[in-house]
């Protein structure tokens, strides 16, 4: 018996309870649901296909085209947030550069992507390009953060421009999508009745995020899904009606906590349970045989998006803009190859513009790929003694002997 | 100087076409050959442009003089390559097959990972402007499939379709093969999933399909017959052959010819050189005893 009156038994117990209590923190607060999720579908589709495939199929629906809603609801309200007055992309000057580098990233992901399949023949894959442009926003902060440690300016930058791509290849989606021309009128007078219906609340000062999501969400829902577009997108038309609070990129973690965002404070959690489930039923890719389309992404992601980067950056400062302060073009670099990982959002617009079949097992297995980005972003670093191995770099007429 | 260039080896590969059509009356022919019967040949993978191609292709003619076959199917990758011009499709396409369609074959196209999504235009192919389709020729009905986006839409399409086509014979053809063991591709098991359970609850009674160059019979799955008719004219791949492979050939190009008579469907598949690789009969589904090779 222990001092406290509890026997040993009771207090294994406790301490077992509060190992996994503290387990389940660090898997949530560290974003390795997806990974794990992920990592669970690739061993069980290469080792036993068709029944991964069938539990796939049935967990889809309500994984990809309805929990997935809130994922980019979130992302979208990061987004939204920032540009906002008090936001890291307010005002429009200082965000410039990073537009200019995401417009950059997306041309030239998009144009190694297109160049390498249509010199393979593989003019069926064309139409997943916006795979090749999209960016893990978390996994690059990870890298970034990684390399960069303290260092706020690289991190903020390619934040902002991972946001600002992954908006673009979002509403290359949206439009992607070819409306069913028989249900369209109704999905438009939906999507406008829910559009109407989150003003009406926002003028009314209602403050539950609740509200919101289960009347105009559930309207905007119905009016994707009937008109053919990616229903994950429906809270994205509603995110700036909902109530806000400013949030700025590249403050530490406790003041980050100290303004909260809405939907980030209410599904933080049911974001990651999300994420591990889309995982599953996303991540499991077959590996076999020649898959042009995974070598495509691959390529988009690890050459054509840092070459988009670097010389869209370099057209800009010519034409007069200037360098984020304190911003190198050394970090310039290792900022592109973290800006390469693909991952989370790669498998979701693959997701969204490919059904399942041969060709979305090729775009989903190069979108997992990219994930490489981490290692060239660290030899990059090292070599050019960016970051983290600044302090290696040896003063100028000083060498390394035998 | 490229069109004289393109010209010359367009002859060229003609010439060698002709040269296999000495052989082509050397054929054993392995089918019934009925008055009334629904003969039609399956073709995968072959708008290379390659000798091969127009090899497969005289020898389909010359084939044609003793079995009169009426359409083609196509399994996908009907071009490869350059097709944007209109002298791609002559050079993979119209001059290769000229004496064929000369005759009026139609030929009734899947598309392929190779192919652009436009050539579903493409008036010789009988596509219409569809990703999927499906036409009836006397007793038998068939569905060609667009394996590259299988959308929601397409698959209730045929599930609709499927079900109204009660009594005839169910054939499905499209790319990429639910089941294969060619090396470079193999099976596609997430179509698989999504299409084996329409094609069995329906009683399809046969599938062919492309991807993989190689000719493939598989031991019937489910009730249902595969083929893997991949080899029409690009470079031929090879395959492993496992439990499920009843006939397989992976040395050259071939094509299969089929006949349908009643309850009976006869195939015979043919080498580019004109040796026949396969052939066989499979008894339509709820009639009594299964096919098998010869």
């Amino acid at each position: 018996m222990t001092p406290h009156g509890r026997t040993p038994h009771a207090v294994g117990g406790h301490r077992a309870r509060e190992r996994a209590r503290a387990t389940v923190t660090i898997l949530l607060d560290s974003f390795l649901l997806l990974p794990i999720g992920i990592l669970v579908a690739l061993i069980w589709a290469n080792t036993a296909g068709v029944s991964y495939f069938r539990v796939a199929h049935a967990l889809r629906f309500i994984v990809n085209d309805v929990g997935m809603a809130f994922f980019v609801g979130l992302v979208t309200e990061e987004a939204f947030e920032a540009v906002r007055p008090g936001g890291a992309l307010h005002p429009w000057r200082r965000t410039l550069v990073p537009l200019v580098a995401a417009t950059g990233s997306v041309l030239g992901a998009t144009a190694v992507y297109v160049v390498y399949l249509r010199n393979r023949s593989e003019f069926m894959l064309l139409d997943g390009w916006p795979v090749a442009a999209a960016q893990d926003v978390t996994l690059a902060y990870f890298i970034a953060k990684a390399i960069f440690l303290d260092r706020r300016g690289p991190i903020a930058f390619l934040i902002l421009m991972a946001i600002v791509s992954n908006a673009i290849g979002i509403v290359s989606i949206a439009i992607w999508h070819p409306a069913n021309p028989e249900t369209l009128p109704l999905a438009v007078a939906l999507m406008a009745a829910a559009i109407l219906l989150a003003g009406i609340l926002r003028a009314a000062r209602v403050d539950r995020i609740w509200v919101y999501l289960t009347t105009s969400g559930a309207l905007s829902w119905i009016a994707c899904y009937w008109s053919g577009i990616q229903p994950a997108l429906a809270f994205v038309p509603l995110v700036p009606l909902l109530p806000h609070r400013p949030r700025r990129v590249g403050l530490s973690a406790e003041a980050q906590r100290a303004t909260p965002r809405r939907l980030e404070h209410i599904f933080k959690y049911t974001v990651q349970v999300v994420l591990l489930f889309y995982g599953l039923v996303n991540g499991g890719v077959v590996i076999a045989g020649e898959m042009p389309g995974a070598w495509a992404v691959l390529l988009a992601a690890l050459v054509g998006r840092p070459a988009g980067i670097l010389v869209s950056i370099a057209l800009a400062v010519a034409v007069g803009l200037h360098l984020p302060t304190r911003l190198h073009w050394r970090e310039l670099i290792v900022v592109s190859l973290a800006a390469s990982a693909g991952f989370t959002f790669a498998l979701f617009f693959a997701a969204a513009v490919v059904p399942a079949g041969p060709l979305l097992n090729e775009l989903k297995l190069g979108a997992l790929s990219t994930v490489v980005s981490a290692v060239l972003a660290f030899t990059a670093a090292r070599l050019l003694h960016v970051g983290r191995f600044a302090g290696h770099r040896l003063p100028a007429g000083h060498s390394v002997s035998a | 100087m490229w069109r004289v260039a393109r010209l010359l080896r367009c002859w060229s590969v003609a010439l060698a076409g002709l040269a296999v059509v000495s052989t082509a009356s050397a054929v054993d022919l392995a089918l019934p050959n009925r008055t009334g019967t629904v003969k039609f040949v399956v073709l995968g993978d072959f708008g290379s442009g390659e000798p091969a191609e127009y090899q497969v292709a005289a020898q389909m003619a010359a084939f044609r003089t003793r079995f009169p076959f009426d359409f083609v199917i196509t399994t996908g990758d009907n071009i490869i390559g350059g097709q944007d011009d209109p002298a791609d499709f002559a050079e993979k396409f119209q001059r290769p097959f000229e004496t064929l369609l000369q005759a009026g074959i139609q030929f009734y196209a899947t598309l392929g990972n190779h192919d652009k999504a436009a050539n579903r235009s493409y008036g010789p192919w009988n596509m219409n402007g569809r990703r999927y389709y499906a036409f009836a020729v006397k007793n038998v009905r068939f569905f060609a499939l667009d394996s590259n986006r299988p959308d929601r839409a397409e698959l209730a399409w045929l599930d609709d379709a499927l079900a109204r086509a009660n009594g005839d014979w169910k054939i499905c053809y499209f790319h990429h093969p639910l089941y294969s063991d060619g090396v470079k591709h193999g099976p596609a098991l997430e179509l698989r999933v999504l299409l084996e359970p329409i094609l069995m609850r329906h009683g399809v009674d046969v599938v062919f399909s492309g991807h993989d160059h190689v000719y493939e019979r598989l031991v019937p799955q489910g009730g249902i017959s595969y083929f893997v008719t991949g080899a029409g004219g690009q470079e031929a791949h090879s395959l492993r052959r496992s439990a499920a492979t009843a006939a397989s050939f992976d040395r050259e190009q071939t094509f299969t010819a089929v006949e349908v008579d009643g309850a009976e469907l006869r195939f015979q598949t043919v080498s580019r050189s004109g040796d026949t690789v396969d052939a066989g009969m499979i008894r339509k589904r709820g009639q009594t005893s299964p096919g098998g090779a010869r």
